[in-house]
């Protein structure tokens, strides 16, 4: 007989931003795993995750909760990830559904994506990423919003104000009732960002009345040209016909002003350069879920439209700027998702799911004079159609075992891919803790992207797929008792191969060029652990960690006798990394305290000791204090948040500084209306 | 039975930890008195754009040893971001440093900075006119910057007609009497003239797509490199070229095609001028007679890549650099004038240009 719930257990004080310090989660613990999960390696970001600090990025929310490594310069600059030791192009990234990686550069830049705006998140990890999409070599991070709000009017407004003259406002404006859920998001963030730091990488000269140095000393300096005016608008609008439908409408605009900081080792006039990217991007999903007792069909169309903006600029004399790069991308993208489930008994569960993504590019990087005198832009004019078919079949013949199996079929600008297979087991070997097995494997392909094959100058249309194969087993458990405690942890083990990995290198033209040379083996073990506690009445603790142990492993043919990246870990790709955080809270009181930790990344393919060779190990905390003070007629939220606590002088990109200690006080108010 | 106030003691423990490993923190160390010995060779690494890695190696040809990183060691800060070139000039090193937008000037025997000069588009090719005047040729800038480095100052511009800063591209220079002449590379097709007196542009000639090197041979006649842009380019493609020019009458003498798609830089001469050198996948030499290009290659890749070239100015050894992936330390390879290796040893990232001391 089917156990369906042994116990309910709190677990999560979900700290939800600053308004819900003292709401909790109840975490359920079930003997039958979802079928729709069988032998998936799976790290579900909760809401405490989500909302630890409101105004972090699913760039800060991976980097302290979930064992993938994030690649950034500080706040609101291209933040890229590495998933299981691969590139930032093999991490697919879905939004409701819908692929929202960048078709010209293949990544997701996770500083964009605020966590305000994201309900639900989790990561597929390995395998994992096949049964919802191709080229995810590394996995998949899988986000979206949930159709759910209380009954009636409700606002809630958020202030922040923090050091470096950081400002951040969010608003969310929800109304629902028995059909209609709206939801009404926005987000506006800015900052000059100029924290100060002790550059070690520069000297100052001390001159005599001859121009000779008579001393030196690392100056203190200030973060240049980072500053950001990020505005986010998210609207939903959900309608359901209480007869198993509901239509829905999302839609999500961007508008992001940054500039690009320079290295430690820039010795221009701050003042004379203007080097900005601004983006305006909007992504709109329209959706119609049919469900009934054993079946569900869903249905998607959107569209997708970003103009990306780079320009560098010179003042050649007072108030007169020239540009030295002007450069202008517009991404357009059409996109329709048909989804089907079909459940005809507890033991049996298929799937199909096909989706066609129409891109269109056109980029222009800069404007030259031919040698007949007329203006002309370097640059492409492309469009693709990218299609992605699946099937599966999960099959759970005793409560105690699964097993599941995938068929993918991607077809890029009329060039297909080999049927990309997954297969996925799982099994309970002690149901009095809840012991799991589960084990997966896969084969992968990552279609080139459009500016591999077209950016000019460089762009190769002869590359070839990245191929990638990859299995995983892994054990997780469950020891709780009801209403006091809970503890669940597990470890996977994990084993990739990718093939004609794409890697852009210089040519003796001045440019780069993308070519199919690098083969990579990467493996490693995925540990993590959740303890939540409800020691007395109204204590909740919850201990959350991850530990990544990951050799990713440069495996190809030299390139010549002296190359000495064979057998080398790739660069930006840590061994190790760790992260912990605990969350307190009492009645309406609540602390959390962040912890996390990498080891040492090599800058260099060859892994030389050299200096600049390697980035030292860091380990870097934040803390958090925050109290509800509930009035009558409204609530007020109020939280300090402290990040880098210790002050820890650190890179995470080489001759780029990230801030040291700086606070960030939020006030929260909730209306009753 | 939980203990509570156990568990709040470790946790206190575990946080009242975590500040000691936090805090500890790297530095860069000391300054390291080093010294350059004998007439050896400097080697400029650029390092990866972006990531300020460029370095400086010294290599003695007697001894045959290498240091690298001399810059850093002997001052205690980092080169910089994408370092171009190198020249040495009454008796200091001028490094120029791209997108750091700075010249350092060293000691070339000790590599202590003596003085730096700033205020740089992209800076890429300092020559000396005089004691108190030097050129500076930059990318994304249609000016040369002119500059005093005796006293270490900007002190005016040269620009380019008919070229835009988006566009802009001086590259290498080269001086006969009293004019130095230049080419423009990057998306431009010209070689200028430039009259030392007054600072003035008074003649241009145009050649090939993308003139990408510029040297003069013992007849003062000036030879250039054209890599014939790229396919797609809007700029134009076209089959890499050589040049032979009359600086005087600025006149095409010669024009020596080759294979469309072959990537040529590194245009040499050796010490007497009669010779000529570059890198076109191999390593090709011809005598400046010579009416057709070499059949053979001098020095074959075998699988390596080289993008950078000089030659012993008193033995005439022949220097390649190969950066390899272009993310691990480079490596450089040293040929006799029969064309036998003779040396091989380890730089920095992406060794991108040669200075004799």
């Amino acid at each position: 007989m089917c156990k369906r719930l042994i116990s309910s257990v709190l677990i999560c004080a979900a700290l939800s931003g600053v308004a819900q310090i003292n709401t909790l989660d109840e975490f359920v613990v079930t003997s039958r795993r979802p079928l729709k999960d069988i032998g998936l390696t799976k790290t579900v970001l909760g809401s405490a995750a989500l909302k630890d600090n409101i105004a972090s990025s699913l760039a800060d929310v991976l980097a302290f909760n979930s064992p993938i490594f994030v690649k950034n310069s500080g706040r609101a600059t291209l933040s890229t990830v590495a998933f299981r030791g691969t590139g930032p192009g093999h991490t697919q990234v879905t939004w409701n559904g819908m692929r929202i990686n960048n078709p010209m550069m293949g990544m997701t830049d996770f500083s964009t994506i605020p966590s305000y705006f994201v309900d639900a998140a989790s990561l597929l990890h390995g395998a994992g990423s096949v049964t919802e999409t191709g080229g995810g070599l590394g996995g998949l991070v899988r986000l979206g919003t949930i159709p759910d709000a209380a009954p009636g009017f409700n606002a809630q407004y958020i202030q922040g104000i923090g050091s470096f003259c950081t400002f951040d406002e969010f608003l969310r404006l929800t109304y629902a009732d028995d059909h209609w859920v709206s939801s009404t998001r926005a987000v506006y963030s800015s900052s000059p960002n100029e924290f100060s730091y002790i550059n070690h990488d520069k000297k100052e000269n001390i001159y005599d009345d001859n121009h000779n140095i008579i001393g030196q000393y690392h100056p203190k300096e200030k973060n240049r040209s980072g500053s950001f005016k990020d505005f986010q608008l998210l609207q939903e609008v959900y309608y359901n016909t209480g007869h198993g439908d509901r239509i829905g409408l999302n839609a999500w605009y961007i508008n992001s002003n940054r500039e690009l900081p320079v290295t430690t080792t820039d010795y221009g006039n701050q003042n004379a350069f203007d080097n900005r990217q601004r983006e305006q991007t909007v992504r709109a999903v329209a959706s119609w879920g049919h469900f009934r007792n054993t079946w569900r069909t869903s249905t998607k169309a959107g569209y997708m439209y970003t103009h990306m903006a780079y320009d560098y600029k010179r003042e050649t004399a007072p108030g007169i700027w020239a540009h030295m790069t002007h450069s202008r991308s517009r991404i357009n993208t059409a996109y329709v998702q048909a989804d089907g489930e079909y459940n005809p008994t507890e033991k049996w569960y298929f799937t199909a799911n096909a989706s066609v993504h129409r891109q269109w590019v056109h980029s222009v990087d800069r404007t030259v004079t031919t040698t007949d005198g007329d203006k002309a832009g370097v640059g492409y004019d492309r469009s693709r159609t990218e299609v992605s078919a699946s099937a599966s079949a999960k099959w759970q013949p005793t409560p105690r075992f699964g097993l599941s199996a995938v068929l993918r079929e991607d077809i890029y600008g009329g060039k297909y891919s080999p049927i990309i297979p997954a297969l996925f087991v799982d099994g309970i070997l002690c149901q009095r803790y809840n012991i799991v097995a589960r084990a997966s494997i896969s084969r992968n392909y990552r279609f080139p992207t459009l500016n591999d094959l077209y950016f000019l100058p460089g762009g190769n249309p002869d590359l070839k797929n990245e191929s990638g194969f990859t299995y995983d087993a892994g054990l997780s458990g469950i020891i709780a008792r009801a209403g006091t405690y809970s503890l669940d942890a597990g470890v996977t083990w994990f084993d990739s191969y990718i093939d004609n990995w794409i890697i852009w290198l210089p040519t003796t033209k001045g440019f780069f060029s993308p070519r199919n040379i690098k083969k990579v083996h990467s493996y490693g073990i995925e540990g993590k652990v959740n303890l939540g506690l409800k020691p007395a009445k109204d204590w909740f603790i919850n201990v959350h960690g991850t530990y990544s142990w990951t050799p990713s492993v440069n495996s190809g043919k030299a390139m010549s006798a002296a190359d000495m990246s064979i057998g080398k870990q790739l660069p930006y790709v840590p061994r190790h990394s760790a992260t912990l955080t605990g969350r307190l809270s009492w009645r309406t009181w609540s602390f959390m305290y962040q912890w996390c930790y990498y080891s040492k990344r090599y800058t260099m393919s060859s892994n030389e000791d050299a200096p600049g060779g390697s980035l030292p190990t860091y380990f870097i905390s934040n803390a958090s204090l925050g109290k509800t003070i509930s009035l009558r007629p409204l609530d007020l939220q109020l939280k300090l948040n402290v990040n880098n606590l210790f002050d820890r002088d650190y890179q995470t990109v080489l001759s780029h500084p990230m801030p040291g200690i700086n606070l960030e006080f939020f006030v929260g108010i909730t209306p009753h209306w | 039975m939980f203990n509570f106030s156990k568990l709040l003691k470790v946790t206190a423990a575990v946080l009242a930890m975590t500040p000691c490993v936090s805090s500890c923190s790297d530095d860069d160390g000391p300054k390291i008195n080093v010294e350059a010995t004998g007439d050896g060779i400097f080697v400029v690494n650029s390092g990866n754009f972006g990531y300020g890695n460029a370095s400086l190696s010294y290599y003695n040809p007697e001894t045959k040893m290498v240091t690298n990183n001399v810059f850093q060691t002997a001052n205690g800060q980092k080169l910089g971001d994408v370092a171009q070139s190198m020249k040495i000039h009454n008796g200091k090193g001028w490094v120029v440093v791209n997108n750091s937008h700075v010249i350092f000037a060293i000691d070339p025997v000790t590599y202590k900075e003596l003085g730096r000069i700033t205020d740089f588009t992209s800076p890429r090719n300092i020559h000396f006119v005089s004691d108190t005047k030097a050129y500076v040729t930059q990318l994304w800038d249609n000016r040369i910057v002119v500059i005093n480095p005796s006293k270490y100052e900007v002190t005016g511009y040269i620009t380019v007609p008919d070229m835009t800063m988006e566009n802009g591209s001086t590259e290498q220079m080269v001086q006969i009497g009293k004019y130095v002449y230049c080419n423009c590379w990057s998306y431009n097709n010209r070689i200028i003239k430039i009259d030392t007196t007054n600072d003035k542009i008074v003649g241009e000639l145009k050649v090939g797509i993308q003139p990408a090197c510029l040297v003069a041979d013992k007849n003062n006649k000036l030879w250039t490199l054209c890599d014939g842009g790229y396919e797609g380019s809007p700029y134009g493609y076209e089959a890499p070229s050589l040049y032979q020019i009359d600086p005087e009458k600025l006149t095409v003498m010669r024009r020596l095609e080759m294979t469309k798609g072959t990537s040529v830089s590194s245009l040499l001469t050796n010490s007497q001028r009669d010779e000529l050198y570059w890198c076109g996948g191999d390593v090709w030499r011809m005598n400046i007679s010579d009416t057709t290009l070499p059949a053979t290659s001098f020095i074959a890749a075998d699988n390596r890549w080289f993008n950078a070239m000089s030659i012993d100015p008193v033995r005439g050894d022949v220097y390649v650099a190969d950066a390899l992936d272009f993310t691990q330390t480079g490596v450089v390879y040293r040929y006799n004038k029969s064309g036998a290796k003779v040396d091989e040893f380890r730089v920095g990232i992406i060794p991108a240009g040669f200075c004799w001391k």
